[in-house]
This record gives C-alpha cells, structure tokens and sequence, in this order.
C-alpha cells in the first residue's frame, strides 16, 4: 500500500515525541501527577481523534507516560474530535456527548477517568519552579513583572476593544451594536409575516374570483 | 579502502564466494569481516549517540519510535534488541514491557555493550533488562523464546545475514515477530544523489572532527551500499521462514523497516 507524506514524514512519531516531552515536563514539576500515576501502572488509554489519521495511545509505566502512535493494545479507547474532548472538561458532560454520537468509549472507563483525574490535577506552582532554577528573588521579581505585564495587557486589551468599538460604531458607522441588531431583526420578521399574510389574502382572493367567473 | 569520490562503486553487486565477504566496498575474508567490524565499533563506541544524532539531524529517534510502535509491544513480552548498541529501543522497550516482561539487550561488541549498559543505569532502567554479548549468527537462546526481536542498523554489519535470519526465526516464539530497522536505497533518483554526496564527502569529515576517526564512517557510508535493497532483503525474509513479510519505506526509502511473522 503506497504511503502517505504524514507517514513518510512520520508525523505520528513526531507528534507522539513532542506530547511525551510535554506531559513528562509537567508530570515532573507536579508530585500530586506523579503519585496519581501509580494505579495506573502497564495501563494504556487510546485516543482516536477525528482529525487525526492516526490514534495517540497513552501508557503508564513507573513514574512516565509513554506516546505512541499504535493501538495494538488498550485498556480503553476513546473515538472523539478535539472539541468534543475539550467539552469533556465540562462536569457531566459524557452522558451528552455519547447520546449525541460524539463520543465512543471501548473498554474499561475507570481508566478513562483517572487519565482524567490526572490532567486535572497538573495545578504547577510557576514561580517555585522559577525559583529553584534562578533563585527566590529573582524569581519572585520575575513573577511581579509578569503579573504586572499580565495586569497592562489585559488593561490595554480592555481599552483597545472599547475605544475600537467607539471608533467603528459612532464614528465610522461600519458596525451596528447588538439592539441595533435585534432591532433589526424583529422588523425582518414583522416584514416576513406580514408578507405571509397577504400571500394567504391573495390566495383566498384568487380561488373567490376564480369561483365566481 | 576506495576512494570516497569513486562513482563506480559496487553497490550491492554480490562479489562474494562461499569464504569471501564484504566489508564495505572490500571484500575479506568470511572470518576478517567480523574482527574488522569490531575494532569499527570499538572505535565509535563512546561517540556513537553523538554521532547518530549529527548524521541523521536526529532523525533516528523517529526511525526507532516508528520500529516500536511498528512492534504492537504490550506488558509481559519478551524482547530481544539484537545488535542493541547503545541501548535506545531497550530503554522504551523496557518501559512498556512492565514488570512482567523482559528486554534483552545483545551486541556483539563489548564496547557498545558496555556503553550501553551505562547509559541505561544511569536512566535508572535495571528491574527488567539483561544483558547478553552474542553473534546474532549463533543466537544463544532456546529456540521459541521471544514475542518480539529487533535488530535496528546492526545487519547489515554481520556476515552471513541469512543465517543471523535463520537464527532469528529458531528463537522467536510463534506468532512473534521480527523488526529490521536498516539503511536502505531511497525511492527517487535525486534523493539518492544527494544522499550518495552526503554519504561520501560529508559524513566521514564529520566522523573525522567529531569521533577523531573518519575511516569507520566511510565504512558506514560503504556499508550501506553493500546492504541489499528493500525487495532483496525482503525475499531473504522469506527464505529464512517469515511469513507475511512486508516492508516500509522510512524518509524516502533511506532507511526502510521490515517485518515479518514466525507462526
């Protein structure tokens, strides 16, 4: 069977490699991630994502979760699309989303849900990491400047967005505010009715004349 | 040893007798190449990661993630790295067969064995790995030992690779399988142009500066030549007893990955 340019590029192994790096990393800067490992020890959970061509298997082994790109074998498998996964985060979501077909589950689910658990549990301390690296202080400053720099950007964004709006609606009158809309719409529907009732007139009009001639 | 700039090189053409080999584009003595091949090993041994990083861009990650995924490895097998180097599949391998499992890393060179053996430890892998100095012609093990062998660039580097076949297969426990990992000819004429240029003219100036020792990558690069194709290795497969052997075409066929079933 030829092959594709995602497998000879081997894209699966790519990817595989850079989510095993990643989730290790966090996994490493959180002790709870680690201790929540343990039951899971040899087990394997299997993603298949709609937009991907390949499923991404995840298997614990010590204190690591290995990647793959292979689902020869599975505790549970997971067929969904990644906005379905991410509405997953949503508490009580699961029944919906497998009434709507939008999500299968094969396998057993506990898996599933301590995979779940584990996510969930990956609150990192920054700043500490930080600090056993570059030092208290530095690292505290570090974190009042980012915190600062956090506090402008979402002040700018704020002012931007409003002084934006004012520029596009009053001055320039490019867009219409949301009533203006509403408004809007409800005459679009008066209209439509009103047009369906003189259509339904017409029609008892025609089928009178047409009676007396 | 020939030119590096010789067009006319001999690749794959079987100039061998039954007591002749090759070694590179040389042919020796059946009993030569084996100790030729060791002092090559003996050589690189301490810079082979290094090196295998700088000549594939770190390529040969994915080549070896492809072989394990390729492998359908679970918890409790059986594995065999034949030719294991410097340890990279045992170490994954040794994560994913679990406690229950067993990886056994074998070389037949004591230098890579040892190098190995180190950087394994030194990952804190112990609990499950064993280590075996072995010919992979006379595979000292049971016959129907093992779920899973892998040899990764190590056979076009043995002697007689029909018998290390037959060896293979006789340890395999049925329904097992057989992974080679190996350089091989890419697909397209220009890919294999440019790897030829970069094989001869740029590779052994990079063993030279960074493994002090250009010679044993101008082996490589000639050992390459003379490893057959995808098809020819494919039909030795099948003839050392492999059934539903198949092969995939890695980077544009310069490195291609075989496989095969003993049932």
């Amino acid at each position: 069977m030829p092959q594709t340019i995602s497998q000879q590029l081997m894209f699966a192994q790519a990817l595989s490699a850079i989510l095993e790096t990643v989730i290790n990393q966090f996994l490493g800067y959180n002790l709870h991630g680690i201790r929540a490992l343990k039951p899971l020890s040899e087990k394997t959970l299997t993603i298949k994502l709609a937009e991907l061509p390949f499923p991404l298997s995840f298997t614990v082994s010590d204190e690591k979760i290995h990647v793959s790109s292979n689902d020869a074998h599975n505790d549970c498998c997971l067929i969904t699309s990644i906005s379905s996964l991410i509405e997953l985060k949503k508490e009580q979501q699961l029944t919906d989303l497998i009434k709507k077909d939008k999500l299968d589950i094969q396998g057993d689910l506990k898996v599933a849900q301590r995979f779940a658990d584990i996510a969930q549990t990956l609150d990192i301390d920054w700043q500490s990491e930080l600090a056993k690296r570059i030092g208290d202080i530095p690292a505290y400053k570090l974190g009042q400047l980012g915190r600062k720099l956090l506090k402008t950007l979402n002040f700018a964004g704020t002012k931007i967005q409003a002084d934006a709006s004012e520029w596009l609606i009053h001055q320039k009158r490019l867009i219409i505010t949301a009533t203006e809309m509403s408004y809007f719409n409800q005459d679009v529907e008066d209209v439509e009715q009103q047009v369906s009732a003189l259509s339904q007139r017409l029609e008892q009009l025609t089928k009178h004349i047409s009676k007396l001639s | 040893m020939m030119s590096s700039h010789d067009q006319n090189h001999p690749i794959n053409n079987d100039t061998s007798d039954e007591n002749t080999t090759h070694f590179g584009f040389q042919t020796v003595e059946k009993n030569e190449k084996e100790s030729k091949v060791a002092s090559v090993f003996h050589s690189v041994a301490q810079q082979y990661d290094v090196m295998n990083d700088l000549m594939s861009f770190g390529i040969h990650r994915l080549w070896k993630r492809f072989t394990i995924d390729a492998s359908g490895v679970r918890p409790g097998n059986k594995v065999l790295d034949l030719a294991g180097g410097t340890g990279d599949l045992t170490a994954k391998f040794s994560q994913l067969v679990g406690r229950e499992g067993k990886v056994i890393l074998a070389d037949i060179n004591s230098s890579m064995l040892n190098v190995g053996r180190d950087k394994l430890r030194d990952l804190g892998l112990v609990q499950n790995i064993e280590y075996v100095q072995a010919n992979a012609q006379y595979l000292p093990f049971e016959d129907n030992t093992f779920d899973i062998i892998t040899i990764a660039f190590g056979l076009r580097n043995v002697t007689d690779k029909d018998m290390a076949l037959r060896s293979m297969y006789r340890v395999l426990k049925p329904g097992g399988r057989l992974l080679v990992l190996e350089f091989s000819k890419p697909e397209h004429e220009l890919v294999n142009k440019a790897y030829d240029f970069y094989s001869f003219n740029i590779l052994p100036k990079i063993g030279e500066i960074v493994a002090k020792d250009g010679d044993s990558y101008q082996y490589l690069a000639e050992s390459i030549r003379m490893h057959p194709d995808q098809e020819t290795l494919k039909t030795m497969m099948d003839t050392a007893g492999f059934e539903q052997t198949s092969f995939k075409n890695l980077t544009g066929g310069v490195v291609a990955l075989h496989k095969g079933y003993k049932f």
